[in-house]
């Protein structure tokens, strides 16, 4: 049996920095990351970018070989894990071998969760979460006249925006009232969708398809209102699920992902898990959260590493704060921390129809607790730090609204001389 | 992974006035359009302005965040390059910087960075107030950093105390084919000799007597010479061992022109057996045996009533081969000088003579070492100069415009008590040495 | 300064001895050239100066090939001879007096280093009163520093001990500097005739030169020397103890490696010499007199005329007075009812001299009363004649029978 001091499984943000940080205080150890993509390290957050062609599939690796043969890691591509013995630490992957560890990181990452819409499985559609899903979109959005994307989140508004920009006839399904629910508010949220709606699409928010089918053109799907849509491309981007298929009868505890603690440490000893497959504690709440954002997966990434190599330098976790930004025809949206505002909280807005500038601020005790912007650009960083912080913004606060980009600098900049 | 150049900031010159942002603007865009500088003053003159520039981080976050591989931190220069090629516009990178480091530039619709200007920022010499400064001390610390520490790990000095620092560094440079002489003071007490029978470095080390480093170097120097082996000499000396009981055989020493590389630290005083006066403590200084006190007779104790011995001039009177004058402020001076007397030290005597701020002795904040050293130069009490018999005696770091004594003074708590006269005495002596020392460069150099 | 050559080689043994005709100071500096020392450090007092001034002129005309140190004071002069021999070199010094009480700071502490130099005190009163005269007084004064010190009686003997000399600081067992003692003005400036050893006879004695196996500044092998040690914890006074207790080793080691070299010394060039103490006519006699230096020339004198008027006197002569020689005094001392002590210096805790104080110790473990008394005399160049050893001998004589003195008698007095 193979055997190897740390496993990393997943190649995504967070494993990649695992990685990083065990060879920050262990030089030595053996270190092997599995990962069942084909494909070297890349970020799924690019890949809408592969779809609309922006980026080369082949340019936007986040490290080569020549990195992990530097760093003395074994690399294992096209190698799924299929179960974890956490009883007798090994590894059992897809061939039925098995790798003995001492310690094992499980960024796993997600997989699209495709809704149990009857008829779905007669028809074909396509998903976003892979290198190889995305070339074939991106060969598929040539071709589309008419396609219909279900779920407005940002990877289908993504899509939808590169079949717009493709020339097809593009309608967007969403069951929840707004596009980019939980990201953005409604303010924002009208900003996209007249965005969208400008260039030629059709937005339906609180539709739910009831029936797929397949038709002359593709797929023919019902809505609950009766309303029957053609689409030559479908796209199913209704949200993901953590892909922890191979604890399955472990010990180790599961809700919406993966339990960890502040040091990603899983129930059971040896076992930590990070990134997008990881539920841990929120910066607002005490209780876990699936908080499936790039910055977090290299943050708790990070964490998991520097703990399993057992790095003094490790902090606890301070909780996950949500960070987002979209590109969307030319303009910008930035959001920032919580959305939620709380019993003696503060909202301010600040809206600008005639730039489409939008900000919006939710205060608790003088402290930020979010922040959104659309075409208003502010240092996401620097909020972040605020919040994380809790910085007392009360005496500045009017300056801060007016301009939170130079209040927000000049305010880090005092932080950290 | 080595040091790298930075931009350096300091707040209390800046008055906001712009111009490292239009001179960024227009090297970086072709514009004046300061919105658009990728070093952006924040603040107001009420408050004091305040920076927002990529740090060029050795952990960059914004490396990590990027989904496209578009950044990445350049080894060799220290820079962090974005990659207008893989960018995909994502932002995600301006949430990841908690400096505002890197930020949408609305002109292009891209992320923008500080990207050093291949070395030479455009902003720091735009700036008319010296608020900007290309730090380049890198080269030096990388250059050092390749060779071996010859201290061990875990030196026992106070906290704040930059004499670690300068061994370190000195025997870093003059390397492994030395005999260390450290005598009695600070250096062996922090543990260069060891403690019962455990070593603090990995040259041969010994702790002469306080009073005949110079001779039991000569010693050695020359049975080394006599076999036809190059083997460096090299004492870390106290002011207090050379400038007052040890100065017979440093003076005797250098008169033979004995091939030795002899550094004093000038802590300006015996600081490690408790803070007493030496000749080298100035005129005035607190010590424990020039304390302030009522005194008797109506005539209050108060301090030094002396000025100090310039030693580094007095070794100049001895034509060594060559004699400096350096600070740990000034890192780069005293390298180049350090060279310097490494080279001269193969002919004959070479004498480097450091200030050194003691935080303990001196009494002020542990953090405030390297600005007390500082200061020491801005205001002319001490002078960085260098003499060897061919060019005479040069100033390597004039300072023109010096800042009053007392900018100095206030810094520490030796001086707490100074009177009105005392200060004024002191800020004659400044003037006094400066005129002194500059008649002796022009003299030599005429 | 060219040393003339008296006579033809020596025909018996060894083959190639020339003789020449010296003062004691020169008797030294042939010596230390023929011991081929790497380093020698200067710096010039009377009466030693003329001794520096002879090596310097051998170094001068090639005749001996060291690194001559003139160094600005005896402080240094030491001083340098300690970082020499921490590089590896065989060193040598001379001093007296005024400056011997200067070196202080690096004379006690090259015992503890182990550094074997060798340095000649040309031995010179104490001052003050003000003096430049001969005496016992600087090397009595440091006698309890850890260094080996014989003391010669003649110019022969000031030359062929200073090549013994350094033959005992280097031997393994021993590792400690050696002074050689010759008396200020009647060994340093009288003029005797001397056989000169040959160079390779003197370099086959020597044998390698091997100075700084133990202890060294030497980058091939870095060390730390001299940490701090002692206090009150740890491994500290346990490693103080150690180093210390070492250093008494090496003296008492020293006792028996003096008189191996003594003897291999008349081996090779035919003279002998007492190693550590002499015995002068002792067998038979009922008392005897005590001496150091060059004054027991004449009181082999006296006390072949007071034999020849039939006094049952002899003589103890001390050759190696640091270590004291206990176990060989005991021997000599058991021979006798009476001791009369004279020493050159001045014992200023005890009113006697401090040859006589050292000897007090070793008549207690005699396990027998005799009856002694002290003598002082020949301080700051006076002469200690035939006349003043009549004196000494008939006090001493006169213990037999009468109490003895508690005050010490000051042979010069009323000169």
């Amino acid at each position: 049996m193979e055997q190897t001091k740390y496993l990393v499984v997943g190649s995504s943000h967070a494993a990649l920095e695992a990685v990083t940080a065990i060879r920050m205080h262990d030089t030595e150890g053996s270190l092997m990351l599995l990962t069942r993509d084909p494909h070297l390290p890349y970020s799924p957050t690019v890949l809408p970018y592969v779809v609309s062609g922006r980026s080369a599939p082949d340019a936007i690796f986040l490290r080569d070989e020549k990195f992990f043969a530097r760093q003395k890691v074994q690399l294992k591509r096209g190698t799924a894990l299929k179960a974890l013995h956490v009883e007798r630490n090994a590894a059992e992957l897809a061939d039925g071998s098995e790798i003995a560890y001492e310690k094992v990181l499980l960024a796993t990452g997600a997989s699209p969760a495709i809704p149990p819409i009857p008829g779905i499985d007669t028809v074909s559609y396509h998903v976003l979460r892979t290198l190889d899903d995305a070339t074939k979109l991106n060969a598929a959005i040539k071709q589309s006249k008419q396609a219909v994307v279900l779920g407005a989140g940002l990877v289908g508004m993504h899509a939808a925006e590169n079949l717009v920009k493709a020339g097809a006839r593009v309608t967007i399904v969403e069951m929840a009232k707004q596009l980019t629910d939980g990201y953005f508010d409604t303010t924002a949220a009208g900003l996209i969708e007249k965005a969208f709606t400008d260039n030629g699409a059709t937005i339906l928010t609180g539709s739910r398809v009831v029936k797929l089918e397949p038709s002359a053109v593709g797929a023919k799907l019902t809505l609950e209102n009766g309303t029957a849509l053609e689409a030559d491309l479908l796209l199913v981007a209704t949200g993901v699920r953590p892909n922890m298929d191979f604890l399955a009868g472990s010990r180790v505890e599961q809700d919406k992902g993966i339990l960890v603690g502040d040091s990603m440490q899983t129930s059971v000893a040896n076992v930590w898990s990070a990134g997008d497959c990881a539920q841990a504690r929120g910066f607002f709440t005490d209780a876990k959260v699936m908080n499936a954002i790039l910055p977090d997966a290299a943050e708790q990434g990070r964490i998991a590493g520097m703990a399993m190599a057992g790095d003094p330098g490790l902090k606890a976790y301070p909780g996950g704060v949500p960070l987002n930004t979209y590109h969307f025809f030319g303009r910008h949206a930035i959001s920032v921390g919580s959305s939620r505002v709380p019993e003696g909280g503060e909202v301010v807005t600040r809206f600008d129809e005639a730039s489409g500038r939008y900000l919006k601020a939710i205060f608790k005790d003088g402290c930020l607790l979010g922040i959104y912007g659309v075409n208003e650009f502010f240092d996401g960083g620097v909020m972040c730090q605020l919040i994380l912080r809790r910085v007392d913004l009360s005496a500045v606060k009017e300056r801060f609204l007016a301009n939170p980009l130079a209040t927000g600098r000049e305010l880090m900049s005092k932080l950290w001389r | 992974m080595g040091a790298y150049n930075t931009i350096a900031f300091d707040a209390e010159k800046c008055d906001g006035c712009g111009d490292c942002m239009t001179a960024c603007a227009t090297a970086k865009t072709g514009t004046t359009e300061i919105s658009r500088s990728r070093i952006q003053i924040a603040g107001n003159a009420a408050e004091g302005f305040e920076l927002a520039l990529c740090r060029q981080c050795g952990d960059p976050k914004c490396v990590t965040v990027c989904p496209a591989g578009a950044l990445g931190k350049d080894y060799a220069s220290g820079v962090i390059d974005w990659d207008g090629g893989k960018c995909v516009d994502c932002l995600l990178c301006t949430v990841g910087c908690a400096y505002a480091g890197i930020a949408l530039d609305a002109g292009t619709g891209h992320v923008a960075k500080c990207d050093m200007c291949d070395g030479a920022p455009a902003c720091v010499p735009a700036c008319p107030h010296g608020a900007l400064k290309l730090v380049t001390t890198s080269r030096i610390y990388n250059e050092v950093g390749n060779w071996e520490d010859l201290f061990a790990p875990g030196l026992a000095g106070c906290q704040g105390c930059n004499t670690e620092l300068l061994m370190r560094h000195t025997l870093r440079r003059v390397g492994p084919e030395t005999v260390l002489a450290t005598p009695p003071g600070c250096v062996p007490g922090m543990g260069s000799v060891g403690f019962n029978g455990t070593t603090g470095t990995k040259v041969p080390v010994f702790h002469p007597l306080l009073t005949n480093t110079a001779a039991m170097l000569a010693g050695i120097k020359r049975q080394y010479k006599r076999v036809g082996r190059e083997v460096n000499a090299l004492a870390i000396a106290g002011d207090g061992g050379a400038s007052d009981v040890g100065f017979q055989s440093l003076s005797g020493a250098a008169e033979r022109n004995e091939q030795i590389l002899f550094m004093v630290v000038d802590n300006e005083g015996y600081m490690n057996t408790g803070m007493q006066r030496s000749s080298c403590t100035p005129y005035g200084a607190w010590t424990s045996t020039t304390p302030v006190g009522q005194g008797s007779g109506g005539m209050p104790s108060q301090g030094k009533t002396q000025d100090a011995k310039n030693l580094p001039l007095i070794m100049v009177n001895h034509r060594c081969e060559y004699v400096a004058t350096a600070s740990t402020a000034y890192m780069e001076d005293l390298y180049d000088k350090l060279d310097k007397a490494i080279q001269a030290s193969k002919r004959g005597f070479a004498y480097l003579h450091v200030y050194s701020p003691c935080t303990t002795g001196w009494r002020f904040p542990t953090d405030q070492n390297m600005e007390v050293a500082r200061k020491a130069v801005e205001t002319n009490f001490v002078m960085l100069w260098e003499y060897n018999p061919r060019d005479g005696l040069q100033f390597t770091r004039p300072v023109d415009q010096p800042l009053p004594v007392t900018e100095y003074l206030k810094a520490m708590g030796r001086f707490r008590h100074l009177s009105p006269d005392q200060i004024s005495h002191i800020q004659g002596k400044v003037v006094e040495n400066l005129a002194f020392v500059k008649q002796m460069a022009q003299r030599q150099s005429a | 300064m060219t040393t003339a050559i008296l006579e033809t080689p020596n025909p018996t043994k060894p083959a190639k001895q020339k003789v020449v005709l010296c003062e004691g100071n020169e008797a030294a500096a042939l010596g230390v050239a023929l011991a081929r020392p790497d380093m020698v450090a200067v710096y010039p007092i009377t009466p030693q100066s003329s001794l520096v001034e002879h090596v310097a002129k051998l170094i001068a005309d090639g005749r001996m090939d060291a690194d001559i140190v003139d160094a600005e004071g005896e402080h240094s002069v030491l001083s340098v001879l300690q970082g020499g021999a921490l590089a590896g070199a065989r060193t040598y010094t001379a001093t007296c007096g005024p400056g011997l009480a200067f070196m202080f700071e690096p004379y006690f502490r090259t015992s503890g280093m182990r550094l074997p130099i060798v340095m000649s005190i040309v031995t010179r009163d104490g001052i003050t009163p003000q003096s430049v005269w001969g005496g016992h007084q600087d090397a009595m004064t440091v006698r309890e520093v850890g260094w080996v010190q014989v003391y010669c009686e003649t110019v022969q003997e000031v030359l062929d001990t200073t090549i013994m000399a350094f033959k005992i600081a280097e031997h393994h067992d021993v590792m400690l500097p050696v002074n050689v003692c010759l008396d200020g003005n009647y060994l340093s400036y009288g003029t005797s005739r001397v056989e000169l050893p040959d160079q390779a006879e003197v370099d086959a004695f020597m044998g390698v030169k091997d100075v700084n196996w133990h202890v060294a500044l030497d980058p091939l092998r870095p060390m730390a020397v001299d940490p701090l040690t002692g206090g009150s914890g740890g491994k500290g006074p346990s490693t103080f103890v150690r180093y210390r207790k070492g250093q008494c080793r090496g003296m008492q080691n020293s006792l028996r490696v003096i008189e191996e070299i003594h003897e291999e010394w008349a081996q090779r060039f035919g003279r002998r010499f007492a190693p550590l103490v002499e015995e002068y006519r002792l067998d038979g006699a009922d008392y005897a007199i005590m001496t150091l230096g060059s004054m027991t020339g004449a009181a082999k004198d006296a006390v072949d005329e007071a034999r020849d008027a039939g006094k049952k006197v002899g003589l103890i002569k001390i050759k190696t007075f640091s270590p004291f020689p206990v176990e060989a005094l005991l021997k000599s001392l058991d021979k006798v009812q009476a001791l009369g002590v004279v020493d050159r210096s001045v014992g200023f805790r005890w009113n006697c001299g401090p040859m006589y104080q050292e000897t007090m110790g070793v008549l207690y473990r005699l396990g027998r009363h005799i009856p002694s008394m002290s003598f002082i005399g020949g301080l700051a160049g006076a002469d200690i004649t035939v006349g003043h050893f009549h004196r000494v001998i008939d006090a001493t004589e006169g213990l037999l029978t009468n109490p003895a003195p508690i005050e010490p008698v000051w042979l010069n007095e009323k000169d």
